[in-house]
């Protein structure tokens, strides 16, 4: 039943210039859990269209299974309805003149399935998604979190050969959120759907995504599962983009003293001016003076987390660092800074490579 | 878009002195507009000696007497009763034909992309403002040639054909208010632009269509200049037309005139406080855009 989607040298332009996506090449496997991440303007939602046939593509096409639903330069183009795709909108779309019930029966009424079967099918999927007793209310008088299954339902119930996920978890609080990412996640491994989603918050791309593509102005950034982009990001945006709290980046000149206390200088092999150098909060540690580390500082706040602190640390030079903090110290202490992991950028923005310092 | 509903409201509640400006303008307004429909109402029910003799706003003597509506019904001569019923004859079917007609046009003017749609659009709304008195000799002609001259088929096409462009241009802005993501659901769900309209749009339209048919029944319904020039065929006529007839040839029979007033006026009346709730919310939805 899963198919895979193929998206090949994808433009899409909305005239007279905005170029929304420039040059997209995916291939999504089948039965992957695809999540799509940018910052809003980004084009991601734009292409989340395009795979549904909601917008043409200025330039290029795209493949459902063996099945090119899309050919721009070709003028091949099969309308959304025959594509066999569910959708869940960001704000679920859900039809307000009719109930729960009607909802999810609707694109089975569409194809006329004889009314035994739509009715078989439609208590199966309430019953899976744990909205059986919502089924004869109207969306105006459901929750969130209910209306948001319900959307889910009507998107299953015809069973896509793809699910298109559109900010699903925008709308919902905080805490119903984590829920409902679980959910979602634990839906899509049981029915092995191939699921694309498309998100601005990196949160919910971590926790469902198998594999996730960044992007931003609709160029492609980086694509990979969670760890990659978190570990070796492709660039500064992203390691700028993902992680919270978000890495703390320098634009130094070679020959700056942090870049030699650093050992950056040997790991380059072109000859820079500058660099990017970038240091994950959690991957340094504020010690205790007579510890070993490779910088030092003076401790200007400590932020509490819950789970850990963090130290906001000014390094001299107008550098100020945010680290874990593992000692006692407190505002205007100084502190040894141990970096682990260090992260090089070439002036325009490529990474060089990710230094491991301390194991 | 309750929510909007609600602001809005809050909004006009904010001062007391506002509310009390308010509160005068729409009731100057309110007996103003009312005040002739009384006056025609207390004629209606006096008898004809105590209105040529006190004058019509005389409250002492006052005969309350039905004597006046019986004669306007069933008069011999112009019969009123035969007049409402040639008024829904033609009423009903130029309220629908044209309903049904522009929802579809304007459904493709709010969601459909076409070469020239702009300018089209733009004429259609130039042209309304060409009066009825401009039209109605080619009108005539028109139907002398069809052959359909004195007869009901022809001034429903007629009442057809003006009104569906501006129940075209009211739906259309309500159709673009409707959510494009419901729409778009219902194609992904794989459904065919007819049956996206059929059933998500008209459904969620409801307000505003019954908000067009009502316009456009009372328009019809009190329409005189159309059926004065197109029927004359005394059995044919409709209420409007029957009405300065009933005026008498050497006196005014001004109980007869307005008790034939006040039924003629029944029927849009009727309408409105029908669909009372409806037209509101098509209204409201409407007014939502801007």
């Amino acid at each position: 039943m899963a198919k895979g989607v193929r998206m090949e040298n994808i433009w899409k332009i909305f005239m007279p210039k905005v170029i929304a996506l420039k040059n997209i090449n995916v291939d999504i496997r089948p039965g992957e859990f695809f999540v799509i991440l940018g910052p809003s303007g980004s084009g991601k939602t734009t292409l989340l269209r395009i795979i549904a046939g909601l917008e043409i593509p200025t330039r290029g096409r795209v493949v459902i299974g063996d099945q090119v639903v899309v050919d721009a330069d070709k003028g091949v183009f099969v309308e959304p309805r025959d594509r066999n795709i569910g959708m869940v909108f960001q704000n679920w779309a859900l039809y307000p003149h009719m109930t729960a019930y009607d909802n999810i029966a609707f694109p089975l009424r569409i194809k006329k399935l004889p009314r035994e079967e739509i009715d078989k099918r439609v208590r199966e999927v309430a019953e899976a998604l744990g909205i059986a007793e919502l089924l004869d209310r109207k969306p105006a008088h459901m929750s969130g979190g209910q209306q948001q299954r319900v959307a889910v339902a009507r998107a299953l119930v015809k069973q896509p050969d793809v699910l298109l996920l559109d900010e699903p978890f925008s709308n919902l609080d905080a805490r119903i959120r984590v829920t409902a990412r679980e959910f979602v996640k634990e839906i899509q491994k049981k029915l092995g759907i191939t699921t694309i989603l498309v998100t601005h918050d990196q949160a919910d791309a971590f926790a469902v995504g198998d594999r996730v593509m960044v992007l931003r102005n609709g160029e492609m950034q980086q694509l990979g599962v969670p760890e990659e982009l978190y570990g070796e990001p492709a660039n500064v945006f992203i390691a700028n983009f993902i992680g919270d709290p978000p890495m703390n980046i320098y634009k130094l000149s070679i020959d700056h003293p942090m870049v030699k206390q650093l050992g950056v200088l040997e790991e380059i092999n072109e000859d820079y001016k500058e660099v990017y150098i970038g240091i994950r909060p959690d991957e340094a540690v504020a010690l205790p003076l007579n510890e070993e580390g490779h910088l030092t500082g003076t401790v200007t706040i400590v932020e509490y987390v819950g789970s850990r602190r963090y130290a906001k640390l000014d390094l001299g030079n107008g550098i100020s660092m945010r680290t874990l903090l593992e000692c006692r110290a407190d505002h205007g202490d100084r502190v040894r800074i141990r970096v682990y992991k260090l992260h090089i950028f070439a002036p325009d923005g490529k990474r060089i490579r990710t230094l491991t310092l301390v194991h | 878009m309750k929510k909007l509903f609600k602001y809005r409201r809050t909004g006009l509640i904010g001062s007391p002195y506002k509310i009390l400006v308010l509160n005068i303008v729409a009731w100057v307004i309110g007996v103003l507009w009312i005040t002739p429909f009384i006056g025609i109402f207390m004629t209606s029910i006096k008898p004809f000696r105590e209105v040529v003799l006190h004058g019509w706003w005389t409250i002492s003597p006052f005969t309350f007497t039905l004597k006046n509506y019986v004669d306007a019904l069933f008069n011999p001569m112009f019969s009123l009763s035969r007049g409402i019923l040639n008024s829904f004859i033609i009423a009903i079917p130029s309220t629908v034909i044209p309903v049904t007609v522009a929802a579809l046009t304007a459904y493709g003017f709010a969601r459909f992309s076409l070469p020239i749609k702009k300018y089209l659009f733009a004429t259609i709304l130039f042209l309304m403002a060409v009066p009825q008195q401009m039209t109605i000799i080619p009108i005539f002609f028109l139907l002398k040639n069809l052959s359909l001259l004195n007869t009901y088929l022809g001034l429903i096409l007629v009442h057809s054909s003006w009104g569906i462009p501006w129940i075209t241009f009211f739906l259309r802005n309500y159709f673009s208010l409707l959510p494009v993501e419901l729409e778009e659901a219902a194609r992904v769900d794989g459904a065919t632009d007819f049956q996206v309209f059929r059933k998500v749009v008209l459904p969620l339209a409801i307000p505003g269509i019954i908000s067009a048919s009502v316009l456009q029944f009372a328009w019809v319904w009190n329409d005189f200049f159309f059926a004065l020039m197109l029927i004359f065929d005394p059995d044919k006529m409709v209420v409007t037309q029957m009405l300065p007839r009933l005026k008498g040839q050497y006196q005014v029979d001004w109980g007869l005139l307005s008790s034939g007033s006040v039924i003629a006026m029944l029927a849009p009346l009727l309408v409105y406080a029908f669909f009372n709730k409806y037209y509101m919310s098509g209204f409201r939805g409407w007014a939502m855009k801007r």
